[in-house]
């Protein structure tokens, strides 16, 4: 009879927790999606009631109508593709160079890049202005992807190593003597082995660039190469509060995102602990 | 010219001082590859044609210019260009040197395979076995050059730059020149200015106690959020994990940003909703009062962040064997101590690396500070330093650059970092497979 109790009273426990925690990760999410549909503009004169001002789709006509936000979305997802494309090219064929190959220097080279991933590339950022200026890639799109790409390599290069040297080498070398070239094994072998990695790899580097604010702020000036976190945070600086607005965008860019991380949770889960393991 | 070598290893001497004397030399006279000895030939020649234009950047580098006030602007000494230039040709003179060394290894190792097989490969075998053994060299030639000028380059520059005056008002180019200065900058971060070093005290030991809160906040909340999920047998499990990882899903940049407006003492959400309920009377100064504000810091990085490390968690603890919990059972163990001496452990272990990793991405959370306080609220010296209250070292810097246009003092703060981070570093080296293994 105690136990019984214990357990309903543990149950009821439990309930109360996971439905507390959901109410705080859910709260600020549902006064974004409110203040989407809400007529009001400026969040003071929000009302407090999710949902208390109506419902109208007008900050989604603004934002397309009267902002650039479509071309920011497509500067984004430009940069966000190359830069995913580029970054899986470059660090899964230097990953595959230092898991497989003995050479000259590749001790002094690996251990450089594990001495760089830990820093924050953007405590450089006034060299990368000079040197994009002298190379004329301020304001454009392709210097913002150089910059990504590069900073993205010393981890990500390691990252994948790790992973391909738990890939047995035979497979490659059974290749080779098929008369298989070293290019040929690393696209038709390596890579559809290291799926896994690859995967994680194209979702980080993908999903970077939109939430990146520090180096489109400096590299990108005028307002056809903005990408959407400057034209969002632009709505909502101390100067203008246009909070109706920045929920809309910010609810379009948010939904796929969720959309993706939802049904790709379970992926998400073994990648993130396959990732610790590999470390 | 005739091969005139030993094949008992004797002329190993000639080789390399042949191949030391002119890149590509021995390649050329003694094996017979005169492509590859004329490809390494023609780089040693455009080094040295380039010599002057090289040496003269290096001089740039070291004058930094003079300052030119009767010309006009365009033309004058640009201190910063000079500096980068300077930086740049140190670099291509390092991947120099590295076709050097390559250069003198690979006629060494040829002289090595001549002395085992007795015959020269020549050219054409040479061609064909190009791709395959110079596949590494073309394999690292992109991140070769994309890291070496846009991240080892740049983290040079803001080394140098922390030598030097570089900084608003009198120190800016094109219109005047910068010059080196020696250890002022750290002298003044360090005792000489008491507004910089306390500041720079505050900053500091925030940053740490940031990282180290933010860390285990978020770690503490994952495993919590892991271990109920796994362990209640809710049938809409899959609902709630769904819930728990939109933070996660949500960019990191837009829910600080909704944090911040939501928390906005005079017309925010939050303070209005408690205002409505009669819990309060008067604003709540979420972001306004600076230790308040700090644990809001906090809390809404927790927000953010627990979700990653319950993901993380989830997947750890997949891969426990469930024959240990049953033993454990047999064994007559209840739930918490089961939780206590097989999961956590395995856990803990499974996952340190990943802790490290993310105290250092923490203490680098530009964008958990920044869009949420924006640094604020203001003490004592943040007009003259623009340090705010809850600024951590990484925000300072962005500040020194973009508002105060400090690059010199934010260049120390750079370096000081490096300092900070370099033992996490080797820590996380000797956590790699390829450190265990002696590959390293």
């Amino acid at each position: 009879m105690k136990n019984s109790f214990g357990k309903v009273l543990n149950r009821v426990i439990v309930w109360v927790f996971l439905l507390l925690t959901s109410f705080i990760v859910l709260y600020p999410l549902v006064y974004v999606v409110s203040a989407a549909f809400s007529p009001q503009q400026n969040i003071s004169a929000l009302n407090i009631v999710p949902f208390g001002d109506g419902f109208t789709m007008a900050n989604f006509k603004q934002i397309f109508k009267n902002t650039d936000y479509p071309l920011w979305f497509m500067n984004t997802l430009i940069v966000a593709t190359v830069t995913m494309v580029g970054t899986v090219f470059v660090c899964a064929l230097s990953a595959y160079v230092f898991s497989r190959f003995k050479f000259t220097l590749k001790k002094p080279l690996m251990m450089t890049l594990l001495i760089l991933q830990i820093f924050p590339s953007f405590v450089g950022m006034i060299a990368i202005y000079v040197i994009l200026y002298r190379i004329n890639g301020l304001d454009t799109l392709w210097g913002l992807i150089l910059v990504y790409l590069a900073g993205n390599i010393p981890y990500n290069t390691w990252l994948v190593k790790s992973y391909l040297d738990t890939i047995p080498r035979s497979l490659d070398e059974a290749a080779r003597i098929d008369g298989a070239n070293h290019m040929q094994i690393f696209a038709r072998i390596v890579l559809p082995l290291a799926k896994p990695i690859v995967t994680f790899l194209c979702i980080t580097s993908f999903t970077a660039p939109w939430m990146d604010y520090i180096f489109p702020k400096m590299v990108l000036r005028s307002s056809k190469v903005q990408t959407v976190a400057l034209g969002l945070y632009s709505f909502v600086t101390d100067k203008k509060n246009l909070f109706a607005d920045f929920a809309a965008g910010a609810l379009l860019i948010s939904v796929p995102f969720i959309i993706f991380f939802v049904v790709t949770q379970k992926m998400l889960i073994t990648s993130l602990g396959g990732a610790a393991v590999k470390e | 010219m005739k091969t005139t070598l030993n094949r008992d290893g004797s002329s190993k001497k000639k080789v390399l001082i042949t191949s030391i004397l002119f890149m590509g030399l021995s390649h050329i006279i003694y094996f017979k590859q005169y492509v590859k000895g004329l490809f390494y030939a023609l780089i040693e020649l455009l080094s040295l044609l380039s010599i002057p234009f090289l040496a003269g950047k290096i001089y740039g580098m070291i004058t930094l210019g003079s300052p030119q006030p009767n010309i006009p602007i365009k033309l004058r000494n640009n201190s910063m260009f000079m500096l980068v230039d300077g930086i740049l040709v140190l670099a291509v003179i390092a991947l120099i040197i590295m076709c050097y060394v390559l250069s003198v290894r690979s006629a060494l190792s040829e002289y090595k395979d001549y002395c085992i097989t007795g015959d020269m490969k020549g050219n054409k075998e040479v061609m064909r076995s190009a791709l395959g053994k110079a596949f590494p060299v073309f394999g690292l030639l992109p991140s070769v050059f994309l890291i070496v000028f846009f991240v080892v380059v740049p983290l040079v520059f803001s080394a140098c730059v922390a030598f030097t005056n570089y900084s608003a008002p009198q120190h800016i180019p094109p219109n005047n020149t910068v010059d080196w200065v020696g250890l002022d900058n750290f002298v003044t971060m360090f005792g000489g200015e008491a507004t910089w070093t306390s500041a720079f005290t505050r900053v500091a030991i925030w940053t740490l106690l940031w990282g180290f809160l933010a860390t285990v906040t978020c770690y503490v909340g994952g495993l919590i959020m892991a271990v109920v999920l796994a362990d209640s047998k809710i049938k809409i499990k899959p609902v709630f994990r769904s819930i728990f990882i939109l933070p996660y899903a949500v960019p990191a940049l837009l829910s600080m940003l909704v944090w911040k407006n939501l928390l906005n003492g005079s017309f925010g959400i939050v303070n209005r909703t408690l205002k409505d309920m009669r819990l309060i009377t008067d604003s709540i100064p979420w972001l306004s009062d600076v230790w308040l504000c700090r644990v809001v810091c906090v809390l809404v990085n927790l927000w953010a962040g627990f979700s990653y490390f319950m993901l993380l968690i989830m997947g750890n603890m997949t891969a426990i064997s469930p024959d240990i919990y049953e033993a454990a059972r047999i064994d007559g163990a209840n739930k918490f101590t089961m939780f206590r001496k097989i999961t956590l452990p395995l856990v803990l272990f499974q996952t340190t690396p990943l802790i490290i990793m993310s105290f250092t991405h923490n203490i680098n959370n530009f964008g958990a500070i920044y869009f949420l306080t924006g640094g604020l609220p203001k003490v004592a010296d943040s007009t003259l330093t623009s340090a705010g209250g809850t600024d951590i070292l990484v925000t300072w810097i962005y500040n020194l650059t973009v508002t105060l246009m400090k690059y010199n003092y934010a260049s120390v703060l750079a370096v000081i970092i490096f300092i900070v981070m370099a033992p996490f570093a080797i820590i996380s080296f000797r956590n790699t497979k390829s450190f265990k293994d002696g590959e390293l």
